[in-house]
């Protein structure tokens, strides 16, 4: 298993440049998820490990063998793709096996390649079928099998689970996850959910306009994000951001903006001495919330729309101008229109700056 | 459903059905009907077109010489007929392999690869497929007698029968290359496909309705074309049409064995027309990618 190291990568199509400059590290026996939205690079990252785009400068390095002059079939890679791909005119196992049989191998070994990872699968009574038919989860597993068919040292996931339905994405992440730690094998995983992301990922990568906006593990990701985006990303429901002042007041620092004002943890005090008077964006997860008032720093919030998903709700509220979502649990009903009394936890705000929108 | 049977249940449909049928089979009968008419009958007012006895003579004296028996109708067996059926087939079966070869590999390399001046060629193409034959047929001649000596050769005559078909070929095969899937090739790379690979394991299969359809319409031109097979084939090379009208002297013109044989001529296409249909298929790529 390479360890697989980019450096100074970059990508353009004419004169569009889609990845500027990008250096990357990815561990052996990882599980590495590059996450971001639509356009963000992610995917032609993918594509030029894979060898299926020339990069524009710079080297990819397999334990420090440049690689970028070498054929995709030269780099010991197997690929999923986010339509499946798979080749209508041949059988299941002929799909499955395709890789195999270019490289000649024996055919009493294809057979039981092709029979172990098809039973792994659940797809080995499926083998004599073309793809059309059946049905898109099952094509999705015979794409995965006819990648990990090939016992390759890394697998690259494009989007794997995005043509899938709710249930079965969730069925097929469990899956995943549940493979991800019997194969000792490097994955490199794109997609744009964040709960794919969080739920795989050894490490993840958040990218955005072909830029690493920081990589860590789900956990660090998520208390620590590096900027508001990364904040605004990780996390469901999303950050809520309000435009705030600080305020130097009773040797605390006071986030104050409209319809609020929080008091800071002695942290982050310390940390923010300097900017007292200064305009900041003030960051506060949904789950920050409570119904307790004395559980923390009091606000007032307006009501607008209560949306039921079952133990939790996600009531969509308003802070003076600003829209504030509020994760609440749905035992205790809320009456829409009024206005609601709620505990912050000051200890989970995050404050970041107006211009660089680093955290701070 | 009640709008639909009354339209087509008007007489005036009917009759427009009926006439369609006649003007399109009326000839073939008449042809197949003439066919088994002694050259007595075929010339005389009062012997009706559907109504005589019928014989097997004209289909004796076309087949004489592949007959296991040798027909006593037959007087001198005249071995042309044999020998022009058995170069239309390798003529047109050949013509058409090289056309799909080529035809292919071309098709393929203007879909898919970027290279100066692809749209143009593209199109030129096309182009030439609008120059009828008639006018190819003097600069023909004169290059292929001149200047290569390739008349009355099969070398010459497939050569002219895969440069009238290629852009058509080139052109249809296109758009059905245009519908495969680029991940699929992609994913054959991944698998470790080289480019050939790639096209010949991947690509080709999925294209077989395409090739199908291709190879009908090679095959049905190949076989029929009497101009240019006329200026350039020499007696030992000459196909069936140009057989036919060979036939007919200022002396003798027997049309009962010119039926026979335009009734066998029909025979060949039509097999294979039925047998290559069978590969024209829809949902080519179905199950490939995610709809």
């Amino acid at each position: 298993m390479p360890t697989i190291r980019f450096e100074q990568v970059e990508k353009s199509f004419g004169a569009v440049r889609v990845l500027p400059p990008l250096d990357l590290t990815l561990d052996d026996g990882e599980f590495t998820v590059l996450v971001g939205p639509s356009g963000c690079g992610k995917s032609t990252t993918l594509r030029i490990l894979a060898g299926l785009e020339e990069l524009s400068g710079g080297e990819i390095y397999f334990d420090e063998k440049p690689i970028s002059n070498l054929a995709s079939k030269e780099r010991d890679l197997a690929m999923v793709f986010q339509d499946y791909a798979l080749y209508p005119h041949m059988n299941i196992a002929k799909n499955m096996s395709f890789a195999l049989r270019l490289k000649k191998t024996p055919a009493a070994e294809i057979e039981t390649k092709v029979k172990r990872v098809a039973d792994m699968l659940n797809i080995g009574h499926l083998l004599d079928r073309k793809p059309a038919e059946l049905s898109g989860g099952q094509r999705q597993r015979v794409a995965m099998g006819r990648a990990l068919v090939r016992d390759a040292s890394t697998f690259l996931f494009d989007e794997p689970l995005s043509n899938l339905d709710a249930k079965l994405r969730g069925k097929m992440r469990t899956e995943l996850a549940e493979m991800r730690d019997t194969l000792d094998k490097n994955m490199v995983y794109v997609t744009h959910d964040q709960i794919e992301a969080m739920t795989l990922g050894d490490r993840i990568v958040v990218m955005s306009e072909g830029v690493i906006q920081q990589q860590g593990t789900p956990e660090q990701l998520f208390k620590e994000p590096a900027n508001k985006f990364v904040a605004g990303f990780i996390g469901s429901p999303t950050m809520n951001f309000l435009d705030a002042e600080l305020v130097s007041e009773k040797s605390k620092l006071w986030a104050r903006g409209d319809g609020f004002n929080l008091p800071l943890s002695k942290e982050m005090t310390a940390t923010l001495k300097g900017y007292s008077k200064k305009e900041v964006t003030l960051g506060v997860r949904p789950s920050s919330f409570s119904t307790d008032t004395k559980a923390g720093a009091p606000i007032e919030l307006r009501l607008v729309v209560s949306e039921y998903l079952g133990a939790q709700s996600t009531l969509v509220t308003k802070c003076g101008e600003a829209e504030v979502l509020v994760e609440h649990e749905s035992s205790s009903p809320v009456r829409t229109g009024g206005t609601l009394k709620f505990g912050v936890r000051t200890e989970e705000l995050m404050v970041f700056d107006k211009e660089t929108e680093r955290r701070l | 459903m009640s709008v639909q049977t009354n339209k087509s249940s008007s007489p005036a449909f009917y009759a427009l059905m009926i006439c369609l049928i006649i003007m399109a089979m009326g000839p073939i009968m008449l042809m197949l009907a003439t066919s088994f008419k002694t050259n007595v009958d075929v010339n005389d007012v009062n012997v009706g077109s559907f109504f005589f006895t019928p014989t097997l003579r004209n289909y004796e004296a076309v087949l004489c010489n592949v007959l296991w028996y040798s027909p006593s109708s037959v007087d001198y067996c005249d071995p042309t007929f044999g020998r022009a059926l058995g170069n239309s087939i390798f003529i047109a079966l050949v013509s058409t392999a090289i056309t799909l070869i080529i035809g292919c590999m071309a098709a393929y390399a203007l879909v898919r690869f970027r290279f100066m001046g692809r749209g143009p060629i593209s199109m030129t193409t096309l182009l030439m497929r609008m120059v009828p034959p008639a006018v190819l047929l003097v600069p023909v001649f004169g290059i292929w007698t001149f200047q290569y000596g390739l008349d009355g050769t099969y070398t010459g005559i497939i050569l002219v029968y895969v440069a009238m078909n290629l852009p058509f070929v080139i052109w249809i095969l296109q758009s059905f290359i245009v519908q495969v899937p680029i991940q699929l090739e992609e994913a054959a790379k991944m698998d470790g496909a080289n480019p050939f690979q790639v096209f010949f394991m991947v690509v080709l299969p999925i294209i077989k309705p395409g090739l199908a359809a291709a190879a009908i319409f090679t095959f049905r031109i190949a076989w029929n074309e009497f101009l240019l097979g006329n200026a350039l084939s020499g007696r030992g090379t000459r196909t069936v049409p140009v057989t036919i009208v060979n036939s007919i002297t200022e002396y003798d013109i027997d049309w009962g064995v010119i039926m026979a044989t335009g009734m066998l001529l029909a025979i060949p296409p039509v097999i294979f027309t039925f047998v290559a249909s069978k590969q024209i298929i829809t949902g080519m790529t179905a199950g490939a990618v995610k709809g």
